[in-house]
């Protein structure tokens, strides 16, 4: 009998070593976990994507200025709207077009505003949902259900399904790692990579931007590296003789490990995050080299440096809520363009010319878009708009996506999804499906029942969105 | 507009889903049709006048008659809520997620015949958002009468077994032996031997008191050759207050406990939790029985008649403050409300019901081991709860959290005071106020005299021809000053007005009684403030006046309600006493109704109360539970590994008084519990090879500390420990670095327990190590084992200072003998003979590692060499502290 076999599905999960530390035990448990529990660690189905770049665009951007253009809107600019999209929230008044002008760019004429002189050049690699809805219409609930699939506080990230579902590719990184702007936290803040009720191991990690990479990779007072190995070997020693006392206790061994993939750690996270090793002209292709897009341009180099090291799932994320325009939205909403637009454009061009781009899906979006009436929150200040959950757009790149495409549509204003109306659950099935995970099948016991990311809902993988 | 002030104070906080859409619905492309719809204004929209109408036009076709299409008809209006195959056809005031609204807005529907016009959208869209007037409310619901309880063991009453007989008798201390050595023994199996004291007494420590016990402690009980040495040891523990404090940890985990509200990113920080935190560890001390411990936590204003303390009492007796701060269980859950909440519409549904719902999981989760949250939406699929029952459930809370008539959680407090006191307090408060203004007037009038003072004076150095002019130029007011007094202002004004923002400077310079006059002034103030009553506050939860109802409904869905139901229990568990409650006579300041349930929940014989207890107990003792899902019950938990232990344990604590420190003294003295965990090789493999898991017990489980014991055992064991019992939370604060901490200035030592828990800013160390993220409550934690726990021990700022702090603490306590000492503290037990080896080898090799970075002469140096090797004495200890044997419990 495999001496292992005795952890149950449920203990495994609970106490496998995370997917680095972990991974010996998980091999050693592979056979057990084969048996018992087929999804974690083993795609349902022949994945395009191996990993996912998610940039999440907190505070709900403008479709109606950036992915959604909508020449009624322009039309009866500062109009009374129609009955069938009055703001049934009376916050917002009259209508109000967009100040920008709208392009058809590249061969497939997929038409993108001109604050995204960048992103659109990849137009052809983008497929923009534009008729996406969501379910709440305050911040973090739509973010709970963007990120985890229900407005539900607590529940595991997109990112933490993934990991769940996929495992590390590289022993010595996480497999998800967060990248929060380090000029302050998102709104929801830690919420935005947890792992919900799946184990801690599947939580993002956060990497840094300035210093050392991760926290506690190295004490704030250095040590000399002698000094350092001195002390590990002791350790070493200390749990060698604790452990040959109690051999067969697998998670004193997973323990162990674990020390041991903390060191390796440093190095291999160091290394990653060295951004000296690329040469000026990528910096350059990011931003870098300039103020205005540095920080984002720096996170999206880190992105690409780590998920070329097989790490599954990276996040970026922008301090507070840069769209939430409530005011300015012309001004606001161009501001957040000028930040990422190059820096995004750059990646998508970066990881084509690595070949990266086909196995790396990139998802673009917020919470919800924003009113297509306007909003004035003070007098004399200018007019914003306001959050808006009927219909908005999210876009998709690289990873198995059909490319060149605009999927759904909302009304002449902007207002509700009508066409090929795109629930949340939807796109979740679709992420997935790329990654080679079937939403249905990759569950995880909860509150006494089998839980999943499309949780509740009636999903289905869209398929135009697939090449 | 309507939310302009809401909006300045917080723009990016925003607004709930679907409000009630009041406005007109207007054509901008007529001016007729504009107008017409404004007269429209003044008439409400009904189902009967403004929708049938279009419905019969365009959906009767297949949506009426003897079998409609999806099994929906909309003909009948009350058939809205209920809807038709796919759900409801309606929310009510919520028309964009509103099913029927979804299909005609994009046209899928009507399926054949004429679409819906633009106008005829907007109305139906505006008159569901309006709160679809004219429909009714579903009359019949899912009874699930066919549901019953009858098969699953834990919804019938425990049965209390005879204590078995077994072969062997010599190891059985007590019953719960007889119980595990029976099925042990069914199996060939056997107890392991007794581990040795000092494990014993590591493991009683960790397990009674969440500490390590002291060299002192381990000396004591080595040295006490009493008989009864072991049971002195237990009750020693036992009588800690520090007991109350890992056993009320445990019990903070399963009732959601917190420090912050949640749901919104600015996760308001709770001043007033703590007291029933508190409270919680006093009970535990106390060892109040477990049955009024419920009742005080669902009931305790009713069980304590607070009401009529407050109105006729001098001042509230303890036992009724005691109560109402028990209460403080039913707060835990999630609640962001704030009075500006008030103006949101469906706030009930967005943010209010939630918080109820939380609260009912809360409750059946930690009492009863159930997953009653399932049943919110539909009968729940595995275990016997009808739908229903959840809803008569939460009519035993709503009379107090009123999701439609909701009190926002800030205002949600009561003053320990009564009513003849807070009387007092304001006339005594209002004389406060009167005394204080009048000194504050009376000063005023002071520093004006002065004022006037300095301007006579400067005045009286302008040359006298002009002085006059002057004066008058600066008496009148702006607008009616001439040319020359205008000049003249502008001239003097700022010269002879001192600048105010000198004034005091001016007057302390001027006047030696301005000083002694202010002095005075705040001195009297002071003694106006000391004065003044302010009472303390308990975040309570108590009934709001007034009749409350209670609706299903359909699908969990608030904007779909169904017929009101009475408040009730889970019809299904087979209690002896049944449910029962009458509404009070009108005018009651509380309905009864949770003290009603708590009655129920904590008669003798209810199935679950103390089966779930007892195998919390049993649980926090072995690793697992007799039932090792403490958080299910029903049907998809697992099976009792001992249902005859597990009933035999139920009956006994309940005939003992519900006395949770009798359960642990039992199960302590027991052989069971007194196993070794470390068995040898043969007894592994031949209890591996039948029993993998240790089901059966035949040894102690390998126990991991969690991330309190883990964090305060780093805090003892360096003797860094701040005793410390209750109070307000130690603040956490984030670093730059994103690590969350007590600052260092504000005395961080105490136990984990006293650390602010914030839901959106966790202490990096106790979240690394699993403290639960609290969404609702925990009810089994998860143990995980990631580097990042790895990196926190070895690097943290906080780990190093205990580390250093444990090397200066042995090398004082113990100089001839530092690491020997070190390794007693931490891991209980003496070093071996080669530990010590290893020890000399590694102090001596590491000591010359911090000494090699020093300039070759400075070596040499005395005080470079002692520093040396207390820096090598401390990585000593940090990896004792690092170490599997730290972290593990045999």
């Amino acid at each position: 009998m495999n001496q292992f076999n005795f952890i149950s599905r449920r203990d495994a999960l609970r106490r496998m070593g995370d997917g680095f530390g972990g991974l010996a035990l998980a091999s050693m448990l592979s056979e057990a976990a084969a048996a018992t529990h087929s999804t974690a660690h083993v795609p349902h189905s022949i994945p395009k994507a191996k990993a996912v770049i998610q940039l999440y665009m907190h505070g709900g951007p403008s479709h109606v200025d950036l992915l959604d253009p909508k020449p009624m809107l322009n039309k009866f600019h500062d109009k009374t709207p129609p009955g069938e999209v009055a703001d049934d929230e009376k916050r917002t008044k009259n209508l109000m077009g967009s100040p920008y002008q709208f392009k058809k760019c590249g061969e497939s004429g997929l038409e993108f505003s001109e604050i995204q002189p960048f992103v659109s050049q990849h137009a052809d690699e983008i497929a923009v949902v534009r008729s996406m809805f969501t379910e709440h219409r305050n911040h973090e609930q739509a973010i709970w259900m963007a990120q985890t699939g229900l407005t539900v506080a607590g529940r595991p990230t997109l990112g933490s399904w993934v990991t769940y579902g996929l495992g590390s590719e590289n022993r010595n990184l996480p497999s998800f790692v967060a990248l929060p702007d380090p000029k302050g936290q998102s709104v929801d803040g830690v919420r935005n990579w947890s792992s919900g009720w799946l184990p801690p191991r599947f939580q993002g990690t956060v990497f840094r931007e300035q210093g050392s990479p991760v926290l506690h990779l190295e004490p704030s007072q250095p040590r000399p590296k002698e000094v350092t190995e001195g002390r590990f070997r002791l350790l070493k020693q200390l749990n060698q003789r604790h452990l040959v006392e109690r051999s067969g206790e697998l998670e004193l061994e997973a323990r162990i490990q674990s020390f041991e993939m903390a060191s390796r750690m440093q190095l291999a996270a160091t290394d990653a995050l060295n951004l000296a090793q690329e040469t000026p002209e990528t910096q350059k292709l990011y931003g870098i080299d300039n103020p205005t897009t540095k920080s984002y341009g720096t996170r999206c180099l880190m992105a690409r440096r780590l998920v070329e090291r097989g790490v599954r799932f990276v996040s970026l994320f922008m301090a507070g809520q840069p769209w939430d325009t409530h005011s300015n939205n012309n001004k606001g909403t161009k501001a957040c363009c000028d930040r990422t637009d190059l820096p995004i454009g750059g990646l998508i061009t970066d990881l084509k010319r690595r070949g990266l781009l086909d196995s790396t899906l990139i998802l673009w979006g917020g919470e919800f878009g924003r009113t297509p009436g306007a909003q004035q929150t003070k007098k004399n200040i200018e007019f914003g708009r306001d959050h808006h959950p009927y219909g908005f757009s999210v876009w998709m790149a690289g990873g198995g996506i059909k490319g060149g495409q605009a999927y759904g549509a909302t009304d002449d204003f902007g207002y509700r999804a009508i066409e090929n109306r795109t629930q949340t659950a939807n796109l979740h099935a679709t992420i997935l499906h790329l990654l080679g995970l079937d939403h249905e099948i990759l569950t995880y016991p909860h509150d006494g029942r089998d839980e999943r990311l499309t949780d509740l809902y009636d999903a289905k993988v869209i398929k135009d969105l697939i090449v | 507009m309507r939310h302009l002030g809401l909006l300045s104070k917080f723009p990016c906080f925003y607004i709930v889903a679907i409000i009630l859409c009041v406005t007109v619905v207007l054509e901008f492309r007529s001016e007729t049709l504009a107008k017409e719809s404004t007269k429209k204004q003044k008439t409400e929209l009904t189902y009967e006048n403004d929708i049938l109408p279009i419905f019969r036009m365009k959906c009767f076709r297949c949506h009426a008659g003897v079998e409609p299409k999806g099994g929906l008809n909309l003909s009948q209006p009350s058939a809205l809520l209920i809807g038709g195959d796919s759900g409801a056809a309606i929310r009510i005031s919520a028309a964009e997620s509103s099913l029927l609204y979804e299909k005609i807005a994009s046209d899928e529907m009507p399926a054949a015949g004429q679409k819906l016009t633009a106008r005829e959208k907007a109305t139906v869209r505006t008159w569901i958002n309006n709160g679809a007037k004219g429909i009714s409310h579903a009359k019949t619901i899912d009874r699930s009468d066919e549901i019953t309880g009858v098969e699953l063991w834990s919804f019938n009453p425990p049965v209390r077994s005879k204590v078995p007989q077994v072969s062997a008798q010599k190891r059985v201390s007590n019953s719960i032996d007889a119980f595990i050595l029976k099925k042990l023994e069914q199996k060939q199996l056997t107890l392991a031997a007794e581990a040795d004291r000092l494990t014993l007494l590591r493991r009683a420590s960790f397990d009674l008191t969440g500490l390590p016990p002291s060299p002192k402690e381990m000396k004591q009980f080595l040295d006490d050759k009493r008989p009864d040495a072991y049971t002195r040891m237990i009750n020693r523990l036992l009588a800690s207050p520090h007991y109350g404090e890992r056993w009320g940890r445990h019990w903070l985990d399963v009732a959601g406990y917190t420090d912050s509200a949640g749901i919104l990113s600015a996760d308001v920080p709770l001043q007033l939790s703590y007291r029933y935190r508190d409270y919680v560890i006093r009970a535990f001390n106390k060892d109040k029985p477990y049955d009024r411990f419920l009742q005080e936590q669902i009931a305790g204003d009713e069980l304590t008649d607070y009401w009529t303390a407050h109105d006729t009492m001098d001042t509230l007796p303890e036992d009724v403050v005691e109560g109402i701060t028990a209460t403080g269980f039913l707060r835990t859950a999630a609640d962001a409300s704030r009075p500006d909440f008030a103006s949101i519409k469906n706030a009930a549904g967005q943010y209010f019901y939630p918080t109820m719902f939380d609260t009912l999981q809360i409750v059946c989760s930690s009492t009863m081991g159930l997953t009653v949250q399932c049943a919110r939406c539909h009968s729940h699929k595995f275990d016997p709860i009808p739908q229903v029952d959840y809803f008569r459930m939460q009519a035993i809370f709503t009379g107090a959290f009123r999701p439609t008539d909701w009190v926002p959680q800030t205002k949600r407090r009561l003053k320990i005071a009564t009513k003849k006191q807070k009387q007092a307090a304001d006339k005594t408060n209002a004389e406060v106020e009167k005394n204080i203004k009048a000194l504050k007037t009376g000063f005023e009038k002071y520093k004006q005299e002065l004022k006037s003072q300095i301007f006579a004076k400067r005045l009286a150095a302008l040359p006298v021809e002009i002085r006059d002019d002057v004066k008058n130029a600066i008496a009148t007011k702006k607008e009616s000053r001439n040319d020359i007094q205008k000049y003249l202002f502008e001239k003097f004004e700022k010269q002879l007005s001192p600048d105010t923002k000198d004034l005091d400077q001016i007057y302390k310079a001027n006047f030696p009684a301005y000083v002694t006059k202010g002095k005075a002034l705040n001195d009297q103030i002071a003694a106006e403030e000391k004065r003044r009553v302010i009472f303390g506050e308990v975040r309570a939860l108590y009934d709001l006046p007034g009749s409350v109802t209670t609706p299903v409904l359909l699908r969990g869905d608030p904007q779909t309600p169904g017929p009101d139901v009475d408040p009730g229990v889970i019809s299904t568990i087979n209690t002896p006493n049944t449910f029962s409650w009458k509404a009070p006579p009108e005018g009651t300041r509380t309905s009864g109704r949770r003290l009603a349930f708590a009655q129920w929940l904590t008669q003798p014989d209810h199935p679950l109360t103390a089966r779930v207890m007892v195998n919390r107990i049993w649980l926090h003792h072995f690793g697992t539970g007799i039932v090792s899902t403490p958080e299910d019950f029903g049907v998809s938990g697992s099976p009792p590994s001992h249902p005859e232990l597990l009933d035999w344990l139920a009956t006994e604590f309940v005939r003992n008084g519900w006395s949770i420190k009798h359960l642990h003294r039992l199960i302590l003295t027991s052989s069971t519990w007194r196993q070794r965990s470390r068995v040898t090789p043969e007894t592994r493999k031949k209890g591996t090879a039948v029993d993998p898991e240790n089901r059966l017990l035949w040894r102690q489980n390998l126990q991991r500390l969690q991330a309190e014991p883990l964090r305060d055992a780093v805090l003892a064991t360096s003797g860094l420990l701040n005793p410390t019992l209750y109070g307000a939370p130690l603040a956490v604060h984030r670093l730059s670095s994103g690590e969350v901490i007590v600052p260092v200035k504000s005395a961080p030592d105490r136990r984990s327990i006293y650390i602010q828990i914030l839901r959106l800013k966790p202490q990096t160390m106790l979240r690394a190590f699993d403290q639960p993220e609290m969404t609702v409550n925990c009810t089994n934690r998860s143990t995980s084992t990631v580097s990042t726990q790895a990196l926190t021990l070895l690097n943290s700022d906080p780990m190093v200072r205990a580390a250093n702090a444990f090397a200066k603490r042995v090398q004082e306590d113990q100089p001839a003998d530092p690491a020997g000492y070190a390794v007693l503290t931490a891991f209980s037990r003496p070093a071996t003979e080669d530990e010590r080896r290893l020890f000399t080898q590694f102090l001596n090799e590491q000591t010359t590692r911090h000494l090699a970075p020093h300039k070759s002469e400075d070596q040499k140096k005395a005080k470079i060499i002692a520093e040396s090797k207390q820096l090598a004495l401390a990585d000593l200890c940090h990896m004792l502290l690092s170490a599997n044997e730290f972290a593990y419990i045999d």
